[in-house]
């Protein structure tokens, strides 16, 4: 199977799920002829991505999505929509319409106040970002 | 005098002549001959701006008298005229260098997370026929369309804009983007907001990228319109006419007016583009070098 598409399936996963799962959590949940370590490769490439958030669990270490599906949406309109800044941005899309001012600030209140990830409440992480790919249990 | 006649062109070409072009409506007729126009206004006011700076040393020295114009102070000239002409070209080709690292990264993250979000059911129903492009369908409530270039591109439709649009429409979304794609409009694009980075200031170069965007949109209704129809097209467009948006009010109106065509006009237009880059060459540059090639002893 191609990587991308795992790499899905496994989001789809952690999504899904009421709080964070475990290496072996997903595997079992994903309900396809995959070895162990494949889907632990998968989930530490998504760590270093940026959209998985790692954590500690006594031995184990803990997997969650970063942010919601309806998050990583909306940020990705205005990623698009150059809202961040006008030149960073210019030259990434072509747009079929442009968004006008209230459907930006909609995608905006959706990043914000969209429900965070099901799980334990929030407890400060250290950021994961990007260039750790952890240890592997 | 050449340098001064540069100078005046770069000006010109940078101040009032984008202005007027982007106030224009007769380009939305003819949108890529007039897109060539702009590419050559911008060439042309570089070009012109680095020749005046290469020439104007050359020419005071000149003028000073015949003895003056060998040796160390020649050298000086020179130097001066080229590290001018060299700080623009630099920070032009810096500029545009940095900006494609950058936004070629921010596409790839974009890329990847579009991947992920994907509702593979939705994007498979609708990309199974026979699509170039790989399609991604996200969640979200705002009718959104829009297309990632690149080497492995995609184009992007919310799950709001697949229940707005009827088929027809869609497809002539789809065709719309998939012109983008095809014709690199990004790259255009590109160029121009490298333009204004490296100028923002003084010149009008807002403009000319705004003007430009605005072209390559109503190039790829084109594409949209010859694929599909007219109606389908500014029936896409209809859906996604957000609140206080004029440019897809313009692009909508124009559709509907089909307000296009006229060969004569685009003919008149890349006339126009070529003349902007051969006639300063021709007129001012050459009489200059053919003067000041001897009198440097460059040739005899």
């Amino acid at each position: 199977m191609a990587l991308g598409e795992l790499e899905r399936a496994v989001m789809a996963q952690l999504w899904a799920a009421p709080g964070p799962l475990t290496v072996r959590e997903v595997h079992d949940r994903l309900d396809r002829e995959l070895a162990y370590t494949t889907v632990m490769t998968v989930l530490g490439r998504l760590a270093k991505k940026g959209v998985v958030r790692q954590e500690r669990d006594g031995k184990a270490y803990r997997y969650a999505a970063a942010s919601t599906r309806e998050q990583l949406a909306a940020s990705l309109m205005l990623d698009a929509l150059g809202d961040v800044g006008e030149d960073r941005t210019a030259a990434l899309v072509a747009f079929v319409d442009r968004v006008g001012p209230e459907e930006a600030a909609a995608l905006r209140a959706a990043l914000q106040a969209a429900p965070a990830p099901a799980g334990p409440p929030e407890v400060p992480q250290p950021r994961v970002d990007g260039e750790q790919s952890g240890p592997e249990s | 005098m050449a340098s001064v006649w540069l100078a005046v062109l770069a000006l010109v070409l940078a101040g009032p002549v984008p202005s007027a072009l982007a106030r224009a409506r007769w380009p939305q007729r003819v949108p890529r001959a007039a897109i060539v126009l702009w590419q050559a206004i911008a060439l042309a006011a570089v070009l012109a701006a680095v020749g005046s700076a290469l020439a104007a040393p050359e020419e005071l020295l000149r003028a000073l008298g015949p003895e003056q114009r060998r040796g160390t102070a020649m050298v000086v000239a020179v130097a001066v005229a080229a590290v001018l002409a060299g700080l623009i070209v630099l920070r032009l080709l810096g500029v545009l260098v940095l900006l494609a690292v950058r936004t070629r990264r921010r596409r790839a993250r974009h890329r990847d997370m579009v991947d992920l979000l994907d509702r593979a059911e939705r994007s498979a129903l609708v990309g199974g026929a026979g699509a170039k492009t790989v399609l991604r369908v996200l969640d979200g409530a705002v009718p959104f369309a829009y297309c990632v270039p690149g080497r492995a591109p995609r184009v992007v439709v919310t799950e709001a804009a697949l229940d707005t649009l009827d088929d027809d429409e869609l497809r002539a979304v789809l065709a719309h983007e998939q012109a983008h794609l095809d014709a690199r409009h990004d790259l255009v694009r590109e160029g121009f907001v490298a333009l204004h980075q490296a100028f923002p200031v003084l010149v009008r170069s807002r403009q000319a990228r705004d003007a430009v965007g605005l072209l390559l949109e109503m190039l790829a209704d084109d594409a949209g319109r010859a694929r599909c129809s007219d109606a389908a097209m500014a029936g896409a467009l209809e859906a996604f006419l957000a609140t206080g948006d004029t440019e897809v009010g313009a692009r909508l109106e124009r559709v509907r007016a089909r307000r296009c065509g006229g060969r004569a006009l685009a003919t008149g237009t890349y006339l126009a583009a070529a003349a902007v880059v051969v006639v300063p060459t021709v007129g001012v540059v050459i009489p200059w070098l053919s003067v000041a090639l001897p009198a440097a002893g460059v040739l005899r």
